[in-house]
């Protein structure tokens, strides 16, 4: 440790000035970046190692490290369940679904906030729009059962108004694609748009004044200048979010769905879920961190060629 | 007397220490002798006749008891431990302090605070039924215990267990210790309005039909009622259990999971299992599909997450589903002073066919942790607890005149404005209750002691008490079981499916493609070796 630390100290040395000034130049941003970097060492590398638990054959007494290790064999399990391809391709149709509705519903409202002209109203409206990402996703579970359910709820309560036969949704796998999406949206959408509000607002006004002058209408303003302007935002955006591709939103899912309905699990089951059911019915941390690290291997791989295809299109926009 | 010495030695020595020292010690006995050779060691050398007295206690220590249930609030619970405390300080310097489980995901805390080992807990409570006592061992979260160290720490409680040891003994090594000396009936089934069933025409409800008359009859003449008010997404297996038991003498096998695997009961050490092999289970899928159809329980039953129970406290469920101790202690007491006239009622599932199994002696029992740095005093201290009277009754009763009053008949009962609502004692000490010190309470059913005699009449004994099944050559296939078991169970049990018998079938296929006919032989060998060496 002592010797580690003197040779970092003479590799430093040689960069003494550069990076000194560097450091010192910067001090307040790194101290800015703090927090965020000792979040991401507490829970996410240290917790690092535990993934071992996949490999292992896990016994309490013996710890992570203790336990007898097994190879490939908890791994085994997953891909002979069968289920392997409906998680992934749920999860990630889903996370399509979300990232690019999501983006293009967040880039429209920045554009419809963008011109409204009273601020007290714009206020207002953003407010409202933001309200729904502060709702805790067990609010939402009994918001959509409330809305849904067959015996009271409130669709089906105006559908029995009207004199027509009440629809049984929690059977029918089909519209449940429908409802966590939209779910999702109402609830992300209005927080999201802030940051393409925040890009409009950045852009010079001169050009848009010069735009009028040169006769140009709203919509050609929206689709000559603020469009254009907002598109490295929006690749930004986007690919931040095809990292996450593999990681559904638990509290969404587990809330609207739950667990105990078998029927709607082909259209709405998601890894998570299926991480959640191995371990709380079965106890067993190393399947359940087998189908953790399979998720996250793939979800690396992912966005590693996502991150390769927009560099060879245009390097400027590649996050690394 | 050498063997005895080896054991207690790393025992004594261990105060802070590993765990993996203690066991890797008592293997290797000889070894472990000349290194423990510190002062501790001085009053075990003569191990023949060892007792707790000559045990070094000079250094007080605290010992953890995890117990399920929610903490209390009221401070009632910390007032009665520090009066208990002081017994234990005086007798063996020591102290107890309780760690709850909350209900809330209680499976998933209840597991993580055991894999986590970090010698927090001292005392774990479990039960071979509903807390995964034998996997528990499996996984090495207690300590193997025998018995000469519970005859040195924990004297009377060995004296009393005697036989009932054995339920408890695997590879060698007593794991737990049970909670023998105490009756008590969890056999489940379900609640049901006796005033509605005499409306309805029924004296009594001993079968399914009769229960599907007196939903029917909930239906039809109580407007805003729900028959039966359930959570499938809490009480995924429905009636499915209780119909299979009330139709089939057989009885499910513990242990394994999942709970698929029965034997007949004049044949228990062949295994079977009503979930592949004959039609009860379409008959009871065809059943529950016309049931939920007729609007027995609500038509998002599998993701409705309300509380029957509360419902049906305030008359808007017909029904609710547990078992003879919450019968007796709870709901009918309180459904007679919610819903005066009520008459709540009993249906056990097996009543109709005398297939009711009486409760496991290891439905509680006591463990201790595997990284329990003092392992020696929390078996102290448990001995204390279950024997010693006064320190019973202040840990489950609490403080004489504040928590309880005993009645002129002898019966528990409450001082003036005591509300059970928010004052109760919540130790929650289900690993060791004593019949001896127990006191009946005023509040309980008045018709107990008939039920649990009629019970008592009925019932047997589990026949496979012994049998811990060792899942690790098959732990593959029953995960992939149990996957099947979670996906299938809740909608063929609430008759969410559109064809009953094509979901069985489809049902019983993906157990056989997930390895049912693997984990069928396995459990059979398993209890032909246990035949064989019960000879």
């Amino acid at each position: 440790m002592m010797t580690k630390t003197k040779t970092e100290t003479l590799q430093l040395n040689v960069h003494k000035v550069t990076l000194r000034t560097k450091l010192s130049r910067n001090r307040t941003l790194i101290l800015m970046c703090l927090p965020a970097i000792v979040f991401f060492i507490i829970f996410n590398y240290i917790p690092m190692p535990g993934a071992y638990i996949a490999f292992t054959d896990f016994n309490y007494n013996k710890g992570i490290f203790g336990s007898r290790f097994v190879g490939f064999k908890n791994f085994e399990f997953l891909f002979n369940s069968g289920k392997l391809w409906q998680l992934t391709r749920n999860t990630i149709l889903y996370n399509l679904a979300f990232i690019f509705l999501g983006n293009a519903l967040q880039i429209i409202i920045a554009l419809m906030l963008n011109s409204i002209l009273s601020k007290s109203f714009r206020k207002v409206s953003q407010t409202l729009l933001f309200l729904p990402y502060f709702i805790s996703a067990v609010l939402v579970g009994f918001m959509v059962y409330a809305l849904f359910n067959y015996d009271y709820g409130f669709i089906n309560g105006l559908l029995k108004n009207m004199g027509k036969e009440p629809i049984s949704f929690y059977s029918k796998p089909g519209v449940w694609p429908v409802i966590i999406i939209v779910a999702n949206l109402w609830q992300s959408t209005g927080y999201g748009s802030i940051v393409y509000f925040a890009a409009l607002c950045g852009i010079d006004q001169s050009l848009i004044e010069a735009a009028r002058i040169d006769g140009a209408n709203g919509a050609q303003v929206i689709r000559y200048i603020l469009l254009p302007s907002l598109k490295s935002t929006a690749i930004i955006l986007i690919l931040f979010s095809l990292g996450g591709i593999m990681k559904g939103n638990f509290g969404l899912f587990y809330n609207i769905v739950g667990t105990a309905n078998a029927n709607l699990q082909p259209m709405t089951d998601i890894i998570e879920l299926y991480v959640y059911r191995t371990l709380i019915n079965q106890f067993n941390f190393p399947y359940s961190t087998a189908a953790g690290l399979y998720q996250s291997i793939f979800g690396f791989i992912i966005v590693n060629i996502a991150n390769a295809v927009v560099r060879k299109i245009d390097p400027e926009y590649a996050l690394f | 007397m050498g063997l005895a010495a080896a054991m207690l030695l790393p025992l004594a020595a261990c105060g802070g220490g590993s765990t993996s020292t203690t066991t890797k010690a008592a293997d290797n006995g000889e070894t472990a002798a000349t290194t423990a050779g510190d002062s501790a060691t001085a009053g075990t050398e003569t191990a023949g006749n060892t007792t707790a007295a000559n045990v070094d206690t000079s250094k007080f220590v605290t010992i953890t008891m995890l117990v399920l249930g929610n903490k209390p609030s009221n401070g009632r619970m910390e007032a009665a431990l520090a009066a208990e405390n002081e017994i234990y300080k005086e007798k063996i310097n020591a102290e107890l302090q309780l760690q709850y489980i909350e209900w809330t995901d209680w499976q998933t805390n209840y597991q993580l605070t055991l894999a986590s080992g970090d010698g927090s807990v001292d005392l774990i409570g479990t039960a071979t039924d509903w807390l995964y006592a034998w996997q528990m061992v499996q996984k090495g979260a207690f300590l193997p215990l025998d018995a000469t160290m519970l005859q040195t720490y924990a004297p009377t409680t060995y004296e009393e267990v005697g036989e009932d040891w054995d339920l408890c003994t695997k590879d060698g090594s007593i794991w737990f210790i049970p909670e023998d000396q105490y009756t008590q009936w969890t056999n489940h089934g379900i609640y049901y309005r006796g005033d509605w069933a005499t409306e309805a025409g029924l004296d009594t409800i001993t079968n399914f039909d009769q229960l599907g008359q007196y939903f029917q009859y909930i239906v039809d003449n109580k407007e805003g009622v729900i028959p039966w008010d359930v959570s499938g997404a809490n009480n995924t297996g429905g009636l499915l259990g209780g119909y299979l038991g009330s139709n089939l003498e057989i009885t499910t096998i513990l242990g394994v999971d999942p709970a698929i695997f029965t034997y007949n009961n004049d044949d228990p050490y062949t295994v079977t299992s009503p979930y592949m092999d004959g039609d009860t289970l379409v008959e009871a899928a065809k059943l529950f599909k016309q049931w939920s159809e007729a609007g027995y329980w609500r038509e998002d039953v599998l993701n409705y997450t309300g509380d029957s129970r509360d419902q049906m406290y305030a008359g808007k469920s017909g029904a609710d589903q547990h078992h003879t101790q919450t019968y007796v202690t709870t709901t009918r007491p309180i459904m007679d002073e919610k819903q005066p006239g009520s008459d709540l009622q009993f249906f056990y599932w097996g009543e109709e066919n005398n297939n009711v199994t009486r409760d496991l002696k290891t439905h509680g029992a006591m463990a201790v942790s595997a990284s329990s740095p003092n392992p020696e005093r929390a078996l102290m201290l448990y001995d204390i607890l279950r024997n010693d009277e006064t320190a019973y009754r202040l840990h489950n009763y609490g403080i004489e005149g504040t928590d309880y009053i005993v009645t002129d008949d002898n019966k528990l009962d409450h001082p003036e404005g005591y509300d059970a609502s928010t004052d109760a004692l919540d130790t929650n000490f289900w690993y060791g209750r004593m019949d001896a010190y127990e006191l009946d309470q005023a509040s309980w059913y008045e018709g107990r002691s008939e039920l649990f005699e009629e019970l008592d009449s009925k019932a047997h004994d589990y026949a496979l008490t012994k049998f811990a099944f060792d899942p690790t050559n098959v732990q593959t296939e029953i995960a992939a079981l149990t996957e099947v078991y979670n996906q299938y169970i809740p909608s063929l049990a609430y008759g969410k499916v559109d064809d009953p018998e094509a979901s069985v079938t489809e049902f019983r296929n993906a157990l056989k493609s997930a390895g049912y006919e693997t984990v069928l032989a396995e459990v059979q060998k398993q209890l032909d070796e246990l035949k064989a060496s019960e000879g």
